[in-house]
């Protein structure tokens, strides 16, 4: 019987990695290397390539709050940078890199960070474990008594997100999680899909959101399923 | 009666007062506007005892929130109990099993007799789950029990306890529309369970449940009916922002909702029209009913009932008993 068992959860992880699998297959290679150059060289002359902050194989700098690009969804990038660029989600230092952009160019270099594979994180000092279950606790169960869904419930228990709906957060840098969570706990909207996250961060405390931070950071990021960056002529 | 039992509680001083164990206030319920703001609370998880006793709870947890994979031989979609019994089993006004538990046993006009609280549990898995009732005194049956019993202690039996159920709704202001429901469903279901309601997944497994096909509750199921549907989705949908759409708006995505393509009843006669007239025969089902061309039900365009995988069901016993 722990046969029979096994045939069905693989059975569900095909499935898996078959869904997986379909949504980054909409990038095509000539996307992705238009993408590259805009990411290493930017747009307009004078400014620098998304690279310099995001690094050009999309690692982000965690330690600053400066987000991995790589392997997010090509879609939730697109949306992002137009969010930035129309000031619905404000953000001084994004603002006049995503209205470099136009709509083609944008689609390019979502593209080009979306094929790429996560990179191995930097080694950090590892959190505090109570700080880790009590992170642990939240992304996993969320809190009845508080009447707040878990993270997994919108990220996926792994936190690897949800197509189209929700990002990745598992191996995100912790800086940036906690700073998205403390604008939102703070009433900012971000964007017309931030109501969610809204309503969730309200009933976080400054301790929850450290903690989730720190849990979310150290699960293992997301193995990318196509890696098309191989294939690249340099 | 059912109105009473808050005041009764109030008169006697035990919400505020002494004794009042049981009962507490929910910080946030003021955004769930119709879930009450004072109900019992079930104890935490780390109060599970480590005893032989807590075992089964703990088992009877792990089925609650993974049927498909520690009750594998009794169910025959993709839902978990907890899809539904919000918070594995612990959100009042999310059909909690603490107030499920302290109310059995109790007569169902749904098979005319009195109903023990294992026998209540079977129906979950008939219906909701589209499987296969466990026989009573599987251990599958037991250990979901010995969970319910755990999260209700302390509570009071034979009571209806505010935030069993789902909340009451009234009746909406003109009566519920498929169209209108198809709009409200567009713009704040389809983000998560996806435009063809059947859910979305991530890393392998379900996140957002199937609302209907093959994979979701069939229509013997409670949640077929769109009363019950419309009271759980005022309360508790769209996820985390449960009490945010109108009475209007609940009626009418519920509707539209329990007028799709899903598994057969188990109890079908074999006749459509029959099977309605017995079992369906209420302004809650659309069972037997014409909508978009195709007679919901009909056989030729609907999945069967009680589909077990056969992996599963020629397992005997299940993983979860042999644990
Ligand atoms: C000067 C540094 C800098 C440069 C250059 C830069 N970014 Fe950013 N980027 C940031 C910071 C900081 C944030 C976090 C913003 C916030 O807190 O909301 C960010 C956030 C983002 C996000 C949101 C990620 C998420 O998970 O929601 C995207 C997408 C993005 N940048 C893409 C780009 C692209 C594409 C370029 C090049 C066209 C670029 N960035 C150039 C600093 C930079
Ligand atoms: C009800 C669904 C839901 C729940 C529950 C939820 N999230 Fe989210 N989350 C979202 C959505 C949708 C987005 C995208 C928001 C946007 O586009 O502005 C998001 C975005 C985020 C982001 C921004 C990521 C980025 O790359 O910019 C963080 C961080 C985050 N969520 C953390 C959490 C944490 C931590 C929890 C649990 C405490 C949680 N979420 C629970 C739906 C949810
Ligand atoms: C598709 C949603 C759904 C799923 C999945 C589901 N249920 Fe339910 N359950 C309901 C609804 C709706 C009711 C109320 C039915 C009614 O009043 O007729 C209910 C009622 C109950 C009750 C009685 C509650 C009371 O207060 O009397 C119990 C006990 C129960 N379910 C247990 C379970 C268990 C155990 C599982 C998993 C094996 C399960 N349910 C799966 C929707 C669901
Ligand atoms: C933010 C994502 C999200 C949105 C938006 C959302 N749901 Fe859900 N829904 C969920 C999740 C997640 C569950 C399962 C909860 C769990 O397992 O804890 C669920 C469960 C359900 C269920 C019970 C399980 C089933 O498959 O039958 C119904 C019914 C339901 N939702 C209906 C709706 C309706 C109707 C809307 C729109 C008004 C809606 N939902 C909007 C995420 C969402």
């Amino acid at each position: 019987m722990v046969g029979a068992f096994g045939v069905h959860r693989l059975a569900l992880s095909l499935m898996g990695a078959l869904i997986a699998g379909n949504t980054q297959a909409l990038a095509d290679d000539a996307d992705v290397l238009a993408g590259r150059r805009i990411a290493q060289q930017g747009v307009l002359a004078g400014h620098v390539g998304c690279a310099a902050c995001h690094l050009e194989n999309g690692a982000g700098q965690p330690d600053v709050g400066i987000p991995r690009l790589a392997g997010l969804h090509l879609d939730y990038l697109d949306q992002q940078l137009s969010y930035f660029a129309s000031g619905q989600r404000q953000n001084a230092v994004m603002r006049p890199y995503a209205r470099m952009l136009d709509a083609r160019q944008r689609q390019q270099v979502a593209a080009y960070y979306a094929s790429l594979a996560v990179p191995r994180p930097v080694e950090a000092d590892a959190p505090p474990l109570p700080l880790l279950e009590q992170g642990q606790r939240i992304v996993e169960y969320g809190s009845a008594d508080a009447d707040m869904p878990s993270c997994s419930q919108c990220h996926g228990v792994s936190g690897l997100g949800v197509g189209d709906f929700s990002p990745a957060l598992a191996g995100q840098s912790a800086a940036y999680i906690a700073q998205q969570l403390t604008d939102w706990h703070d009433g900012s909207r971000r964007d017309p899909k931030g109501i969610f996250m809204q309503a969730e961060a309200l009933r976080l405390s400054h301790n929850d959101i450290a903690a989730v931070a720190a849990y979310l950071a150290a699960l293992p990021a997301p193995v990318s399923p196509v890696s098309v960056q191989k294939d690249l002529p340099r | 009666m059912k109105g009473a039992v808050p005041t009764v509680l109030l008169a006697t001083g035990l919400i505020v007062g002494g004794g009042a164990a049981w009962l507490a206030t929910s910080h946030h319920s003021a955004s769930r506007s119709p879930v009450p703001a004072e109900h019992f609370m079930p104890p935490p998880d780390s109060a599970i005892p480590k005893t032989p006793f807590g075992d089964e709870v703990r088992r009877g947890e792990h089925i609650f929130r993974e049927p498909a994979i520690y009750a594998s031989a009794f169910v025959g979609n993709q839902l978990r109990c907890s899809n539904c019994h919000l918070s594995a089993g612990r959100l009042a006004g999310a059909s909690p099993m603490w107030g499920a538990y302290v109310a059995y046993p109790a007569y169902r006009s749904k098979n005319g007799h009195v109903n023990s609280f294992e026998e209540r549990l079977q129906g979950c898995f008939r219906f909701s789950m589209n499987g296969k009732a466990p026989k009573l005194g599987d251990p599958t049956l037991v250990s979901l029990e010995s969970y319910a019993f755990f999260l209700a202690h302390g509570a009071p039996t034979g009571v209806d306890l505010p935030g069993r159920g789902f909340p009451k709704l009234p009746k909406p202001p003109v009566a519920a529309d498929y169209q209108r429901g198809a709009q409200v469903y567009a713009e704040n279901c389809a983000s998560c369970h996806g435009r063809d309601g059947l859910g979305q997944s991530s890393g392998g497994r379900v996140v957002f449940p199937a609302l209907w096909g093959a994979q979701s509750f069939n229509w013997g199921a409670g949640m077929g009916s769109i009363k019950n549907a419309a009271e759980f989705i005022r309360a508790n949908m769209p996820l985390g922002l449960g009490g945010s759409l109108s009475v209007q708006q609940a009626w009418d995505v519920a509707t539209y909702m329990d007028s799709q393509v899903r598994p057969q009843d188990p109890r079908f006669t074999g006749d459509v029209a029959a099977t309605r007239k017995k079992f369906h025969n209420n302004a809650n089902s659309m069972y037997g009913l014409t909508v978009n061309g195709g007679v919901l039900g009909d056989p030729a365009m609907t999945p069967p009932a009680g589909t077990i995988p056969v992996a599963a069901s020629s397992a005997a016993p299940a993983p979860v008993q042999s644990e």
